[in-house]
């Protein structure tokens, strides 16, 4: 059997929630309203435009271990042969020389070092690698000794067309990972960071190749 | 419940003891010096590869401004250089124990660090099966302004704390002098054979 007491408790409880139930249901779509509109809006995160300088070729851009000179782009076209569908590469030429004061270390240029900058939204696209020294993969750079000519290549649409294309160019920096994490404070190059993009006007090439 | 009990405080002291001990074997000490024996030699001597009884020996160093594959085409041109290659001709005995594979460097006073050139299917350095001895070469492209004191050294690639060895040869550059010489005097074509394993005798 309830007691007078536990009823009144009951009724003076049933008020206290009811009370504010309105203001509580009109915060809760307010954060819901506000949170549809900042997605809409373009989220919260503040847009930032590009950090990095914009050059226009030919263009020297030093980057960690290594000097680029960009000189020119080409769109090699590739036509359908019996066998292969139409393709099309974007190559750009360049000189790079080996700086690396730090460690004075012989090293190879590395292709995911550039990045083709489509743009329009649309995600950078990796290279295909990059080869120095009348095209060979793997070409040791060493310290000291004058430029290289190098290229590197990016694959396109069969129907790829650009009056100016944009070349992101990464450096590494020489630094030592963080020690209080017990890893070994000695430096060395890693950590990419863009370095600059650089705007070049491509050739068509076609590319007839050999039967 | 206590919190804080003597056991656990223990524990805790313990895993900072610990994380210091580790702090103390930073690889930096491994590879630098401290578990390393380093096997000093010159041209012509054969030298004890981590102590496996596998041994290396530079028979000959040669200078060279091009450099071409014996195996190469009709169609391959001659690789040329802005620097000078260096073209070190070696002989490998196998011991019965397998060798790590070996990271050759050359290094020399000015502080540069050469890695062997790419592009040459022939230039390689390494061991044969047990029971047998291999000759064959390896080229490196070379700055030279910077050849005082060239040496080349072979360091395992390590992935443990592991008891090792690095064999240091000196090539015979001690001047500058001297290095300008072997730079002037280069001969214009090195033809890089592919290497040759034979029976240990």
């Amino acid at each position: 059997m309830e007691s007078l007491d536990e009823v009144i408790d009951a009724m003076i409880a049933d008020r206290v929630i009811h009370r504010h139930r309105r203001i509580w249901l009109l915060v809760i779509a307010l954060v819901v309203v506000a949170s549809l509109v900042v997605l809409a809006t373009g989220g919260w995160k503040k847009k930032v435009g590009r950090t990095v300088p914009t050059l226009t070729a030919p263009a020297t851009v030093t980057a960690g271990r290594f000097e680029y000179s960009l000189t020119k782009a080409e769109i090699v076209r590739k036509p359908k042969t019996e066998y292969d569908a139409a393709e099309a590469n974007l190559v750009v030429y360049f000189d790079a020389k080996n700086i690396d004061s730090e460690e004075h270390t012989s090293s190879r240029v590395d292709g995911e070092m550039f990045l083709f900058v489509p743009g329009h939204g649309e995600d950078n696209v990796e290279s295909e690698g990059a080869s120095c020294h009348g095209d060979k993969i793997g070409w040791q750079l060493v310290y000291g000794l004058p430029p290289e000519s190098c290229s590197v290549k990016f694959k396109v649409g069969p129907n790829f067309t650009a009056d100016v294309v944009e070349i992101g160019v990464l450096e590494e920096h020489y630094e030592s990972d963080n020690s209080s994490l017990g890893a070994s404070d000695k430096p060395y190059w890693h950590n990419e960071s863009a370095a600059a993009v650089v705007r070049l006007a491509p050739k068509v090439v076609v590319d007839g190749g050999s039967k | 419940m206590k919190l804080y009990r003597p056991a656990t405080i223990l524990v805790g002291i313990l895993f900072v003891l610990l994380g210091g001990l580790t702090r103390l074997a930073t690889p930096e000490h491994v590879y630098d010096q401290q578990n390393i024996k380093v096997e000093h030699g010159t041209i012509g001597q054969a030298l004890d590869f981590t102590g496996s009884g596998s041994t290396v020996k530079v028979t000959r160093i040669k200078f060279a401004r091009t450099v071409l594959d014996s195996s190469a085409g009709d169609d391959d041109k001659p690789i040329d250089t802005n620097g000078i290659y260096v073209a070190i001709e070696w002989d490998t005995v196998r011991g019965d124990r397998k060798p790590d594979s070996i990271e050759p460097t050359l290094t020399a006073d000015g502080g540069s660090v050469y890695e062997p050139a790419e592009g040459l299917n022939n230039s390689n350095l390494d061991f044969p099966n047990a029971g047998y001895a291999r000759a064959g070469t390896i080229v490196f492209e070379v700055n030279p302004t910077d050849m005082k004191n060239l040496t080349l050294r072979l360091r395992s690639m390590m992935l443990f704390n592991v008891y090792n060895s690095e064999i240091q040869v000196d090539l015979g550059i001690p001047t500058e002098a001297i290095a300008q010489q072997m730079a002037d005097t280069a001969a214009p074509q090195y033809i890089v054979e592919s290497s040759v394993t034979r029976v240990a005798s």
